[in-house]
């Protein structure tokens, strides 16, 4: 049971992803990232078919890419947002990805942005948003939970108040939980929630932010779960 | 005298009626083009997939495969069976794509026998342009976009690529559906789920090759014993830092007498001795 | 001797020149005249009218600047017929982009594309370059107000002022001298004015024989592009002290 939403703050915005790779009724994966980084300050969280997934997510940040190189620019997040639609729609009729999208930028301009993409290439500028089975249970706690301009750790606080809910309440609740940012530092990972520590030997290394001007500021965020505190001191190796 | 060309005229799609004609035309002239008739179902498309389906082998499988301290084990059963006919026994369903990777077969054998000859030969086209190894997750990629350029044509596979390359073990799940995953643990088929059960118990990522071939080796043999599409004998590969080595194949019977040597029935125990105490 | 190599576009000659693209530019410089300097709150194009006869009934609206997009409009010199075509493909460039990523396309990108069109035509066999030099004058967010310059080799450049066509040496030496830094719109107006009014072979000059457009910011942020009015441009003219006569007329 997939779950992916965003919350957009007052100067940044946030997506949060499950990261359960399910095939049937088996679990084949608990740590599978599904919100990349298209470029130095724009985050793409996918949830949908493992394949059209992958294909998509990589296609799209392929041409942000491209364009960046080719132009010299980068894209803007409304830009790159319209053009993944466009993309989507385009292949609608055609070879449909079946993909669900939650689309985070930071422009210089604008300030961070949020987009809501499904697959059927609907496309809105949200504040806050969720996708899959998980919305059902997300979108009412961030109606009555948000508020305009949130901070970091009220965010945070949200993200909690939403996993808390869905392994309540969703049947077949992901175990863990990814949070990625996306602000004036530029798109990185934010922390997991875990619940399920899979014996898997030493951690992957995370994939390498894209050009990341300048270091990320530190973050305190509240209280971290004991299971990232925990990360902190043995992952990470290799 | 008047030679007969009936036979190169185009076939009218109604056959004359013999009264009307007044003599019997041959009901297939010679030249039509041959018929046969359909099968008297509705639904056609149906059922033309549901015999495509019935003789589709190696629908029931158990293959495995998980990264440890020392490297990458790969196992799987050896059975084929089409519906609920065992075809056969002795199926290498470990396939050896190069001296430092090796793929498994479930679904479509000969999609999977077919599609990892073809990356073989990609493989090494790459090995010699490059003049270095392809990785695992370069070779996986490869087996992954062909098999989504073909999604939703017919294609069945699920496979794992496991092997070694500059980075150490590597292991992924690549699928029909054009799916990817990297993983320390895999198991794929009808039996996977038993499969699953022990190996997730009994895996340690510092375990000796020793003890991993027998993790495998002993998940293999339970997946066959609860899953009657999966059975034959249970073969165990371990990849490390100079290649793929076959460890073991064993009879999953025999294994069964080796994990659980008969014991004399209780029953039979107390034939035996009340015989003996009534002889003394 | 250079028979051989300036019939065909994609050859060089042994001195490795392209004739043809040679040619093409050597026919612009025969054109009427256009100007663009640029303002440090807008862009200013002027360009230079030639009546070839006067039963030729002039256009109502211009006839050498072009309105690309909302943001993007340039001035021509060369075939017009040519240049038809290229303004065609800019425009649905430009509209292309603005389906793709729902914004406006970036200037240099527009005079990109163009300039690669042009390039096509200097290297592809059989075909004629295009004749045809533009000024650009747009506006972007990431960058403000821009002029570019491109001639029909495909070479095309981001310039603080610039001259195509007839003269095009001596106005834009003139330029030169006399462009400042930061200069407000109504000064590059002037400028442009002035320089074309020196480097333009007729005697008089009158809004028949020009054409002046302007592309600036609204209050609102939005961008405008105008074109000055034959009264207005008159008008200005006499402000200007370019044009004593028509005032000895009034």
């Amino acid at each position: 049971m997939e779950c992916l939403f965003g919350i957009q703050g007052d100067k940044f915005t946030i997506i949060v992803a499950d990261t359960s790779q399910v095939q049937s009724i088996v679990v084949q994966k608990t740590e599978e990232d599904k919100i990349m980084l298209l470029d130095s300050h724009k985050l793409l969280g996918t949830i949908g078919e493992n394949g059209d997934r992958v294909q998509f997510s990589e296609y799209i940040q392929k041409n942000i890419l491209l364009y960046q190189f080719r132009n010299g620019i980068p894209l803007s997040t409304a830009a790159a947002a319209n053009f993944t639609c466009g993309e989507l729609a385009h292949a609608l009729r055609k070879n449909p990805y079946y993909v669900n999208m939650m689309i985070a930028g930071y422009d210089p301009e604008e300030g961070p942005s949020l987009y809501y993409l499904d697959y059927i290439a609907t496309l809105h500028k949200v504040k806050s948003g969720a996708l899959g089975y998980g919305a059902y249970f997300v979108l009412s706690l961030m109606d009555k939970y948000y508020s305009k301009n949130m901070s970091l750790d009220a965010a945070l606080d949200l993200v909690d108040k939403c996993i808390a809910e869905l392994k309540t309440r969703l049947m077949g609740a992901p175990p863990n939980f990814v949070i990625k940012i996306v602000d004036e530092n530029g798109a990185r990972e934010l922390a997991w929630r875990k619940t399920v520590e899979d014996i898997n030997g030493p951690r992957p290394t995370p994939a390498t932010p894209i050009e990341v001007k300048s270091p990320p500021r530190h973050i305190s965020f509240r209280s971290p779960s004991p299971s990232s505190k925990e990360r902190k001191g043995k992952g990470r190796q290799k | 005298m008047r030679l007969d060309f009936s036979g190169l005229d185009p076939v009218s799609l109604q056959r004359p009626c013999s009264a009307e004609a007044g003599f019997d035309l041959p009901s297939n002239p010679i030249g039509s083009a041959p018929s046969f008739s359909l099968p008297a179902v509705a639904d056609l498309d149906g059922f033309e997939q549901a015999a495509v389906d019935m003789v589709k082998p190696l629908h029931g499988t158990t293959t495995l495969a998980f990264v440890f301290k020392e490297g990458v084990i790969v196992a799987a059963d050896s059975r084929a069976s089409m519906g609920n006919y065992i075809s056969s026994q002795n199926v290498k369903k470990i396939l050896e794509i190069n001296p430092y990777l090796l793929g498994t077969m479930a679904g479509g054998a000969a999609d999977c026998q077919f599609w990892q000859r073809n990356l073989g030969t990609r493989c090494r086209l790459h090995e010699l342009g490059n003049k270095r190894r392809i990785s695992v997750t370069g070779a996986s990629k490869l087996l992954a976009n062909t098999l989504y350029s073909y999604r939703g044509m017919g294609l069945s596979m699920g496979t794992m690529i496991a092997g070694w390359d500059e980075t150490g073990p590597g292991l992924y799940y690549v699928d029909s559906e054009g799916g990817r995953v990297k993983g320390k643990r895999f198991s794929v088929g009808s039996g996977s789920t038993y499969a699953y059960g022990v190996l997730d118990t009994g895996y340690r990522w510092d375990m000796t090759v020793e003890e991993a071939v027998e993790l495998a080796r002993r998940s293999i043999y339970h997946a066959t014993f609860r899953d009657g599409a999966s059975g034959g004998v249970a073969s165990v590969y371990y990849v490390g830092p100079d290649g793929w080595k076959k460890v073991s194949g064993d009879d999953v019977g025999e294994l069964h007498y080796k994990y659980y040597p008969v014991s004399e029935a209780a029953a039979e125990l107390e034939v035996e001795m009340k015989e003996a105490s009534s002889a003394s | 001797m250079s028979r051989r190599y300036d019939s065909r576009t994609t050859i060089f000659s042994p001195e490795g020149r392209l004739y043809q693209v040679e040619y093409a530019m050597e026919a612009i410089s025969n054109a009427g005249a256009a100007i663009g300097v640029l303002a440090k709150d807008g862009v200013v194009l002027a360009a230079e009218k030639r009546v070839i006869s006067k039963l030729l009934a002039t256009s109502k609206s211009t006839e050498k600047m072009y309105k690309i997009d909302d943001h993007v409009a340039c001035a021509v010199a060369g075939i017009m017929a040519d240049a038809n075509i290229l303004i065609n493909t800019a425009r649905l460039q430009a509209q292309r982009y603005t389906l793709a990523y729902q914004e406006p396309m970036p200037v240099e990108q527009l005079v990109q594309s163009l300039c690669d069109t042009k390039q096509g035509y200097t290297q592809f066999g059989g075909l004629r370059p295009f004749g045809v030099s533009f000024l650009f004058a747009g506006y972007d967010k990431k960058f403000g107000f821009q002029l570019y310059m491109s001639d029909p080799s495909g070479n095309y450049g981001g310039r603080k002022a610039g001259a195509i066509g007839a003269n095009n040496q001596a106005a834009q030496s003139m330029l030169k001298a006399d462009y400042k830094e930061d200069i407000t719109r109504e000064e590059a107006v002037n400028l442009a004015l002035k320089v074309l009014s020196k480097t333009m072979d007729s005697t008089s000059l009158s809004a028949e024989k020009l054409e002046l457009a302007e592309l600036s910011l609204t209050p609102e942020g939005e961008v405008k592009y105008r074109v000055t009015t034959p009264e207005n441009l008159n008008k200005l003219l006499v402000k200007l002290g370019i044009t004593q006569v028509v005032v000895e007329e009034q």
